[in-house]
């Protein structure tokens, strides 16, 4: 029945072959950055292992994440979604609708209690008593309450369910807060990213269902296996920052020649993800590979950081007017400071003069002339 | 640039030499106020700064593009280099210097402490302010900093320092990666601040508020080795702060 | 009680409701009600969008140079629409023409849109309101490939063997009782009608579907750098080329590049061929009784016209735009997105305010207000936080309702293949004679255009038909951009006006596209290098509106009417017919009994 099957039997079942299997097992062992020596242990992982039931939630989105989820290669999105995961609900893309659906949502949450993941996409708006994103006639929020109360852990995809994201950027009108801020006691992994990458996704599920742990997460509570480095780390344009070579705007020669976008707003340097190690879409390239600088999608509140076209961030984040970067407020401030340094200046030298003719001289004011 | 008149030292002292804090405070006298180890900090620390202040401007805007292949140049990673140095030079400094508040006299002590509770203290703020806004005719006498340098000093130096090295060493550990030292020790200022991105815009902020300071306090150690009665700018040289009255205060 | 619509259709509130919220295989979240007679025949209905992000809020005052990123983020799936949506906007405004070489990639970017869009639409948004998997195991896969040689003759996997395959795996499938997302389907529903064969040729392309849209999507991955949500910018595109120059293999586009989007590109032609187009055909084919879903598309359609031939002359548009009223097919009114008259957007019945005074105004794009304003009618069942029934008298939407020139429309493929066949563009005349040709062949009818396009078939065969043009036409694109590189012309960015000082003090501008569900506009005002205002009116606010102050039904509404439901309780045809216009909301459709407290149930009154 349901949940009892594992992923070996259910890969057999579906005519793959021990060899294929074995194969597939060498194959998540490299992309989780595993030596073969961990080949077995994901064989014997996989051939005594319940499938675990998938509870996909969507709230305020734009469904970005589930896109990226079909685009994943390896595994193919249809042998998670077929054997390897129990999708059971997921509005996106399942059959039923209504009461049907309703039905596998309460079905799973009380057979499977406290062992199924609960996957969000989006998040949840407080304002307008979370009337922002109706479900059933209610707010979202009631329905992530009820599913993450029994579940035994909880995948927040994308930068919505992550951080916010776009509906969370100033002056964020709706509310919309990132689910761990709601959800406070379950473990949750953050997979941020406006998408994340399909074999991240993908990466990150079959981690938690082959080694039955929480992959390690770093101190934003996102998995360490691909969130470790920043883009710039590992990015094929890196000699050309190290050298000093830039793209100064666009489709000059130093964009015909890949030089560094760092000059036009690249967010490479601070944005940690697996972009341009284990690039999109099959491996296919990245957005530094074509041309345009990495926007920090998977950032926290990267839509309020400044152009994506300027090195140096927007500061209003920290009291100060839309279109001042450190440097305008330094180089204002240290105008205006030297303006008075100068001014003061020429009042103490004048203060001086009047000073002397004024009453002579009693040593109060006075270098080394006052013998 | 000395501030005394060498024949001033030949000319009968007054009978009782007006004092602060037991330290005589007349044209006389020369109390030895920075000693050596803080003197030497205070000109590498100097020097420190400048490389920093400038390499950081350039890591944020850097110098035009160079042709040609990348294995040619090391432009950034020069830059980057110098910065990081520096960075140590100037962390490993202020360690120092802290231990030499410590072991050291107490003047050594003034950067890393502000007297807030003292009356006294921001009696004598308010009065050094009212000088600068040429409110006084004339200044008190002090044989440390006066208060309002004192305040900008502890600000400035005691707390811009450790806002830099800590920022500056959470943005290092971003490339020393998950497990380094600066990691385990500054890692947690990155989400603190709400990202790396935040991190690097508060470090820029924090160097142009060192440079302000510096653009004062180098004013003011000109402006107060002519104005005020105690010398300054040689004190840092030689460490003996000397007068240029016999009054009291 | 009857109450007559000014655009023709009679509601009858006096039946059962049925309630279906979230409704599923949509992008976003919505809420449909209907009022069925005593034949379960639908003689009232109601579309509520029950999500709203204040995205133009949110944009005031950025830097309309980034705007495109957070339109982008309106939709994951029509991936990018939006960003080159956003991007003419403030081009237009700035007056920045851009490159040639731009203006193709660009071109072949969108169509790559299209036509991944409008696939997985097909087979995983929408297959499941006429494919029945669970009836496929009865299939005979030998006569399984004999339709399969049949209808798509130049598909590769066509054998019994094949077929015998994915039959055995979907076999085990559903023997182990994990249905996992076909679950709880309404396998057993009349509704369903291919036979056992058809069902299994469309669920074995389900899955070749599956595995082919992520690779089609690799063209937006070269040029845009990742999908979904590719880059775009203003001034032409970010993927400078370097053919044959000093380290052309460290460029965005070089030879191996533009090898590898060739390829893809003719995947999809072929997939489209012989999959995408002969699939909805046969399986229309045993549809052929079920004429219903029309609604609005029989009346009045619109589309701002894309796809120009020759950059930067829209009269070489090859899907033109314009207006056709009342089922005119012989007048083409032409459509100004800039003329305050024409497009207008009504808040009468949602969830915004316009201020006092104005509460019935429209107001055009460029003067748009968005100002929430959540409020239930006196009517409405259940409480503020848990909506039963809504009241559609009042306040019931978080879509607004845009009108031309006070007129609802229907928008989307059908409506840009209706005018298109109306405009007499050959190839779409083609298309439309020879798969109605083939359909007739098929179902034995001698359905004419007129009669067969206004349906919900229709609307879902012009959106394959459309595919299959934009694949043809992205080839072409294809065949341009190389000959223009060959030419000497390398240029993909104009970047004269990138400097916020060149630009004047205020400006305004409009981008429009035709976008996978239809016609989409973007209005921008700009003022001091910054954005002012921001409208989009989105194909789902054109086509899931609520009612205009006149009392107006709009498209999804509208194509409900008069549909007959075997069973109420299973919104088969609820969702069948919502789900051919491709709905971009954000969310599922459950179903809500007017007096339970679960959500997702359908209970009839």
């Amino acid at each position: 029945m349901a949940g009892l099957e594992t992923f070996y039997e259910v890969m057999r079942r579906q005519g793959i072959t021990r060899r294929s299997f074995l194969k597939y097992c060498s194959l998540t062992a490299a992309a989780l950055g595993l030596g073969p020596e961990f080949v077995p242990q994901i064989a014997h992982a996989m051939e005594t292992k319940p499938r675990t039931p998938v509870l996909w939630l969507h709230g305020l989105e734009c469904t970005c994440c589930s896109e990226s989820f079909i685009r994943s290669a390896h595994p193919l999105a249809k042998d998670v979604v077929l054997s390897m995961i129990s999708l059971d609900y997921d509005d996106t893309l399942m059959a039923s609708a209504g009461h049907q659906a309703e039905a596998i949502l309460q079905e799973v949450m009380e057979k499977y209690k406290g062992n199924y993941i609960l996957a969000v996409e989006g998040n949840p708006p407080l304002n307008e008593d979370g009337m922002y994103c109706i479900i059933g006639g209610k707010p979202f929020l009631d329905q992530l309450r009820m599913v993450a109360k029994d579940a035994k852990a909880v995948i927040s995809w994308g930068s919505c369910a992550s951080h916010g994201c776009v509906q969370a950027a100033r002056p964020n009108p709706t509310r919309a807060t990132p689910v761990h801020e709601v959800i406070t006691d379950k473990p949750i992994i953050k997979v941020p990213g406006c998408p994340p990458i399909a074999e991240v996704m993908t990466g990150v599920i079959t981690y938690m269902l082959t080694f039955d742990r929480m992959p390690e997460l770093d101190r934003q509570g996102r998995p360490k296996m691909f969130y470790s480095q920043r883009i710039h780390d590992k990015c094929y344009r890196r000699p050309h920052f190290d050298a000093g070579q830039f793209v100064e705007s666009f489709d000059d020669e130093g964009a015909r020649k890949g030089y560094c976008l760092y000059k036009v707003g690249c967010k490479g340097p601070t944005t940690y993800n697996a972009c341009s190690t284990v690039r999109w879409n099959e491996g296919t390239s990245f957005p530094i590979q074509a041309g345009h600088g990495c926007i920090g999608c998977s950032e926290d509140g990267f839509w309020d950081k400044g152009s994506w076209y300027a090195r140096l961030t927007d500061l209003h984040g920290v009291g100060f007017g839309i279109e001042s970067t450190a440097d305008r407020v330094g180089l204002g401030a240290a105008a205006a400071v030297g303006g008075a340094v100068a001014l003061h200046a020429a009042v103490s030298a004048l203060k001086r003069a009047q000073h002397k003719h004024g009453n002579g001289s009693n040593g109060s004011s006075h270098t080394g002339d006052a013998a | 640039m000395t501030s005394i008149d060498p024949a001033s030292l030949h000319t009968a002292p007054p009978a009782l030499p007006a004092t602060i804090d037991g330290e005589p405070v007349g044209r006389v006298s020369a109390v030895y106020v920075y000693e050596a180890p803080v003197r030497l900090w205070h000109w590498t620390n100097a020097a420190a700064i400048s490389v920093l202040a400038l390499t950081g401007y350039l890591i944020g805007q850097p110098l035009p593009t160079l042709s040609g292949e990348a294995s040619q140049h090391y432009v950034m990673g020069t830059i980057r280099f110098l910065h990081f140095s520096a960075g140590y030079i100037f962390a490993v400094g202020f360690l120092f210097r802290i231990y030499w508040a410590f072991v050291g006299n107490h003047h050594a002590r003034q950067l890393f402490i502000l007297p807030f509770w003292s009356r006294a203290y921001w009696r004598g703020l308010f009065e050094e302010a009212r000088w600068y806004f040429f409110l006084e005719a004339k200044p008190k006498k002090y044989v440390g900093h006066n208060p309002l340098a004192q305040f900008a000093m502890f600000w400035a130096i005691g707390v811009g320092s450790v806002f830099m090295i800590v920022t500056g060493f959470a943005l290092y550990s971003e490339g020393a990666g998950p497990g380094s030292w600066q990691d385990h020790l500054f890692g947690w200022v990155i989400p603190l601040l709400g990202g790396s991105l935040d991190v690097h815009t508060w470090h820029r902020l924090g160097m142009w508020a060192i440079l302000l300071f510096i653009i004062v306090h180098v004013y003011a150690a000109i402006r107060e080795d002519i104005m005020s009665r105690q010398s300054i700018v040689s004190t840092m040289v030689s460490g003996v702060r000397t007068f240029k009255d016999d009054d009291p205060d | 009680m009857t109450i007559q619509t000014p655009n023709g259709f009679s509601l009858d509130t006096s039946g059962k409701r049925i309630v279906v919220d979230p409704v599923t295989r949509i992008e976003g979240h919505m809420r449909c009600e209907v009022n069925v007679d005593s034949n379960n025949v639908i003689r009232n209905a109601v579309s509520t969008g029950t999500m709203w992000r204040g995205l133009e809020v949110i944009l005031k005052g950025r830097d309309p140079r980034d705007a495109w990123a957070f339109v982008e983020r309106i939709c994951g799936v029509c991936t990018g629409c939006h960003a080159l949506t956003s991007v003419r906007a403030v081009e237009d405004a700035l007056d920045i023409r851009i490159p040639n070489n731009a203006f193709l990639i660009r071109e072949i970017m969108a169509k790559v849109l299209q036509w991944h869009d409008h696939v997985v639409h097909f087979y995983h948004l929408h297959a499941l309101d006429w494919v029945n998997p669970v009836n496929a195991l009865k299939a005979d896969p030998k006569a399984t490939s004999q339709l399969q040689q049949m209808v798509g003759p130049d598909h590769p996997n066509s054998s019994p063997g094949y077929f015998r395959d994915v039959q055995n795996r979907l076999k085990k499938f559903v023997e182990s009782g994990q249905l996992g997302i076909f679950k709880n389907g309404y396998w057993d529903n009349p509704a369903y009608k291919l036979p056992p064969e058809a069902d299994l040729m469309a669920v074995t392309h389900y899955l070749e579907a599956l595995d082919f849209q992520k690779e089609i999507v690799k063209v937006h991955t070269i040029f845009g750098g990742k999908n979904p949500h590719p880059n775009y910018m203003v001034g032409g595109v970010p993927c400078a080329i370097n053919m044959d120059g000093n380290m052309a293999a460290g460029a965005p586009l070089n030879m191996e590049r533009l090898n590898f989007v060739k390829l893809k590109l003719q995947e999809a032609f072929a997939f489209s061929k012989n999959v995408y187009v002969p699939d909805v055909i046969a399986i229309a084919s045993f549809y052929k009784g079920w004429l219903y879903g029309g609604g609005l598309s029989g009346l009045n359609v619109m589309d701002y016209g894309d796809y120009e031939a020759v950059q930067g002359r829209k009269e070489t548009d090859r899907l033109p735009g314009g207006v056709i009223l009342n089922g005119k097919w012989d007048e083409v009114h032409p459509i100004d997105p800039r003329d305050p008259e024409q497009v207008q957007e009504f808040v009468t019945h949602s969830w915004y305010s316009y201020g006092d005074g104005n509460a019935d105004k429209g107001l055009h794009p460029w003067d748009g207000v968005t100002q929430p304003k959540y409020e239930l009618g006196p009517n409405a069942k259940g409480t503020r936080t848990d909506i039963r029934e809504i009241d559609e008298s009042a306040k019931y939407s978080w879509i607004k309702a845009p009108r031309w020139k006070g007129n609802a429309v229907e928008v989307g493929p059908l409506a840009r293949y209706i005018l298109a066949y109306a405009h007499g563009v050959d190839y779409v005349k083609g298309q439309v004679d020879d798969s109605l040709g083939r359909f007739n062949a098929l179902a034995g009818t001698s359905l004419t255009p007129q009669q067969a396009l206004p349906t919900t078939i229709g609307r879902t065969l012009a959106r394959a038909l459309e595919a299959h043009y934009c694949a043809q036409m992205m080839l072409d694109d294809f065949d341009h951009l190389i000959a223009n590189i060959k030419a000497g012309d390398s240029s993909t960015a104009n970047v004269e006006k990138w400097d916020p000082a060149t630009w004047p003090k205020e400006a305004k501008g409009v981008g429009t596209v035709a976008a996978p569900r239809g016609g989409l506009g973007h209005w921008i005002k700009i003022k001091d290098g910054r954005i002012e205002n921001y409208q989009c009116v989105v194909p789902t606010t054109w086509n899931g509106g609520p009612r205009d102050p006149k009392g107006n039904i709009g498209a999804f509404e509208a194509s409900l009417m008069n549909t007959p439901m075997e069973r109420p309780e299973e919104p088969v045809e609820i969702l069948r017919t919502l789900h051919s216009f491709d709905p971009c909301l954000a969310c599922s459709t459950h179903v809500i009994a007017p007096d339970g407290a679960e959500m997702a149930r359908v209970t009839v009154r």
